[in-house]
């Protein structure tokens, strides 16, 4: 019996796809998993691939058509095969061919139960696999659960995904986890539920969610009139964090500036590497991760924590880089950096920086930091101090690169160099002035000649 | 207020409503020298006599079908069924005879009689003599199912049943018989329907009753103390049932536990937690509603396994600490 041919289903939202092209055409020979047409969904183009060996026969449907999914586009012939040898119920699908969407919808899919004997299990398999009995081949007078793996088995891979049962516990895709009392309160808040944060079990939006969310506050007349947040999750977070750290931690600042004309020529270079092997790009960033870390080593008390009345010298230099988010801000750490190339920094901050955006962190993520990197350089500030992130002992604010003026010999030449600034914050109680001063310069001659990380 | 047992405020309010109202008698199994088994009709033979403590033989069929002549033709029978598992032997006379006639004769005829039945768990009876019945009650029409928690309740709400022109099923937990409160001397009346909210609070509404609800409060005491603030409600009547209290009282707080002695499936919990989620208390649930019952099992005679099939108050206390902590 000729194999249907159908619209594959392969997103779980997916109802319809448009043909792009048939690579092969009626009365050509395919093979079973050859690419036979392109269609696409509302996110991508997907090669289609045969069901079956044998004769493309029938098709149904042209490029530009919208089909269903599940919807029968053509016909796999065994040899000595005809579209005549299509058992009577689907030879009404075959021909003609029915008009695609928008117009009405042609073919009705019978259902599975009343239209098409089938015994229980296979009926079962079909709802789990999204699959038309009537598309199902019976060896006998009804459909089994041998005739629906058979099926399946023939079948192109993507739609052989079965559609995923509900997680238990979780609410299924698409649909929001709230508490009827959360959804009362965003209801007459006229607050959206999307994107809010649960706090509930299995992240369920709970009605507390809601009613932290900003919203405008009705003040008395003359009253002043404000938007009012509760200090709540992040925000709390970074306030506690931040202000312990003011307050343990006597800051000292040191500003230095380094020409990075060589750095920069490096990362050209680097980055017409990448290029040529297909990577991403070397960030200024990542260079500068690098260099730190090759400063911290020479220098350890950079690279320590006062807990408990005890200095603790990490061993290992693992340098947290902070990103901003849009309500708040985290420091993912690149744990280990001694022992990494550029290349591979470059990559993990590309990595860490996407899963911080889209808060897929994971705890060791943003554990055992030593020191920190806080890059303000894209927003053109020039020098800034940051509040060193406890348990760390400094924290190094980085500036913008500036094309400026400055002396570059002994005869008082002056050239044009792209200068960075650099200014260390340090905890007093651990970091003495000279040692920080040591850190910087070490740190400066780095940026400077970057050759010296390789003495 | 003098403070009195329940038992001894139950013995009150018959014994002032037999001296108010000579129609007013009691029937029951050994309720006259012996005093009945727990001893409420203490002392009543003497007082009253034999012909208004009536005693009969072991068939509780004989007892409420007595009863239910002597209401029907203007006596106001008080039926004492020695332990409330007995009262399915009567489940006709109850069910098919006492709660309809008032229906089907048109309101011709009444049947104005009190069953008193002491119910629960917690005394070593076993299976057959320490059931929590008062669901298989509830579902019969007709049928008013009182279930006083404290001996305040249990006067005030008997002498109500007993003026009550209809059928009505006062369940006495057996547990509670020996509880003290502070109880008027003189007749008072509590109205059917209506909740009493036992302590209020913000956090959580429990709905429960009988021993359970001395539990409850017990464990509530000391977790207010955590700084939780649970509001505890006393349904006291089941039908009638104060229903806008209930809903009233989860509007407030966003969270709903109903505890009971009897089993889990289709228990009263069900009915409670129906009630909520169906009313316009549904937009304010902030938790899914919980039900913390008595085990789906016959009541265990060891004395470990009947604490383990009933809710005691570590299990009251992990569940209520459950719910607040979003943890279930």
């Amino acid at each position: 019996m000729p194999v249907p041919f159908i619209m594959p289903k392969v997103d779980m939202d997916q109802e319809k796809a448009t043909i792009v092209s048939w690579n092969r055409h009626n009365g050509d020979f395919v093979k079973q998993e050859e690419t036979v047409l392109v269609v696409e969904t509302e996110k991508v183009a997907i090669d289609v691939t045969a069901p079956a060996t044998g004769t493309l026969a029938g098709i149904r449907f042209q490029p530009g058509d919208v089909v269903p999914v599940t919807t029968v586009i053509a016909y796999i012939l065994k040899e000595g095969e005809t579209l005549k040898d299509l058992p009577a119920a689907a030879t009404a699908q075959a021909t003609p061919a029915p008009a695609p969407l928008p117009a009405p919808q042609a073919p009705v899919q019978p259902s599975p139960v009343s239209a098409v004997a089938a015994t229980p299990i296979a009926a079962r398999m079909a709802r789990e696999y999204n699959l038309d009995l009537a598309q199902v081949p019976a060896a006998g007078e009804r459909i089994t659960r041998e005739d629906v793996e058979r099926y399946l088995a023939s079948r192109s891979t993507p739609a052989r995904v079965p559609a995923p049962a509900a997680i238990p516990g979780q609410a299924p895709a698409g649909k929001i986890a709230a508490t009827p009392a959360a959804r009362r309160l965003a209801r007459e808040q006229d607050v959206p539920l999307e994107g809010l944060k649960g706090s509930g079990p299995r992240g369920r939006i709970q009605a507390a969610d809601v009613v932290a969310l900003p919203r405008p506050v009705l003040a008395a007349p003359g009253e002043r009139q404000a938007q009012v947040f509760p200090l709540a999750g992040m925000r709390q977070k970074i306030a506690d964090r931040m202000q312990a750290s003011f307050q343990d931690s006597p800051h000292i600042s040191l500003t230095v500036e380094a020409d990075v004309t060589r750095l920069e020529e490096a990362r050209q270079h680097m980055n017409t590497l990448a290029a040529r092997a297909g990577q991403g790009k070397v960030s200024l960033t990542a260079c500068l991760v690098k260099v730190i870390a090759w400063a911290l080593e020479r220098n350890p008390y950079l690279n320590a924590s006062l807990v408990d009345g005890q200095i603790f010298l990490w061993k290992d230099v693992n340098i947290g880089v902070a990103t901003a988010l849009e309500d708040g801000l985290i420091v993912p750490v690149i744990q280990g950096v001694g022992g990494l190339s550029i290349r591979q920094i470059a990559d993990k901050l590309v990595d860490l920086s996407t899963r911080a955006r889209e808060n897929k962190l994971t705890l060791s993520d943003v554990q055992r930091g030593t020191f920190t990197v806080s890059n303000l350089g894209m927003f053109g500030i020039r020098q800034f101090r940051a509040v060193i992130n406890p348990p760390e002992s400094a924290i190094l604010a980085v500036g913008a690169v500036v094309r400026k003026p400055v002396v570059v010999d002994e005869q008082d030449t002056i050239a044009v160099r792209p200068i960075l600034s650099l200014t260390l914050a340090a905890d007093h109680r651990v970091i003495d002035g000279v040692v920080a001063a040591r850190f910087l310069a070490d740190l400066v001659e780095g940026i400077e000649f970057p050759e010296t990380l390789l003495y | 207020m003098p403070e009195i047992t329940y038992l001894e405020a139950i013995r009150q309010a018959l014994w002032e409503e037999m001296k108010r109202d000579e129609r007013v008698f009691i029937i029951g199994e050994d309720i006259g020298r012996y005093g009945g088994a727990f001893g409420v009709t203490h002392g009543m033979l003497d007082e009253f006599g034999p012909e208004r403590i009536r005693e009969t033989p072991i068939s509780e069929p004989t007892i409420i079908a007595a009863a239910i002549g002597a209401a029907l033709v203007g006596m106001r029978p008080v039926a004492e069924i020695m332990f409330m598992d007995f009262t399915l032997l009567t489940l006709d006379q109850i069910a098919n005879q006492a709660a309809k006639m008032h229906y089907m004769f048109g309101g011709k005829a009444t049947v104005p009689m009190v069953i008193r039945m002491p119910s629960g768990s917690g005394t070593g009876a076993a299976a057959q003599h320490s059931q929590s019945l008062e669901t298989l009650l509830m579902h019969l029409p007709g049928l008013k199912v009182i279930v006083p928690s404290t001996p305040y309740d249990a006067k005030g709400l008997l002498l109500t049943a007993i003026r009550d022109p209809n059928p009505v099923c006062f369940i006495e937990h057996k547990l509670l018989y020996k509880s003290k409160g502070d109880v008027p001397e003189g007749e008072y009346s509590l109205p059917f329907g209506v909740a009493d909210v036992k302590r209020t609070g913000k956090d959580l509404t429990v709905v429960t009753n009988g021993m359970m609800l001395t539990k409850t409060l017990n464990v509530v005491n000391k977790l207010t103390g955590e700084g939780m603030d649970i509001e505890v409600i006393d349904p006291r009547t089941l039908v009638p049932l104060d229903r806008e209290t209930i809903i009233n009282s989860v509007c407030k707080t966003g969270k709903l536990l109903v505890i009971h002695e009897a089993c889990y499936t289709a228990g009263w919990a069900g009915e409670i937690i129906a009630t909520v989620t169906g009313s316009r208390a549904f937009d304010y649930l902030d938790a899914p509603a919980r039900r913390l019952t008595g085990k789906d099992c016959p009541i265990p005679y060891n004395r470990g396994l009947e604490r383990a099939a009933v809710p005691q108050e570590e299990d009251i206390e992990a569940e209520i600490r459950s719910i607040l902590q979003g943890v279930y």
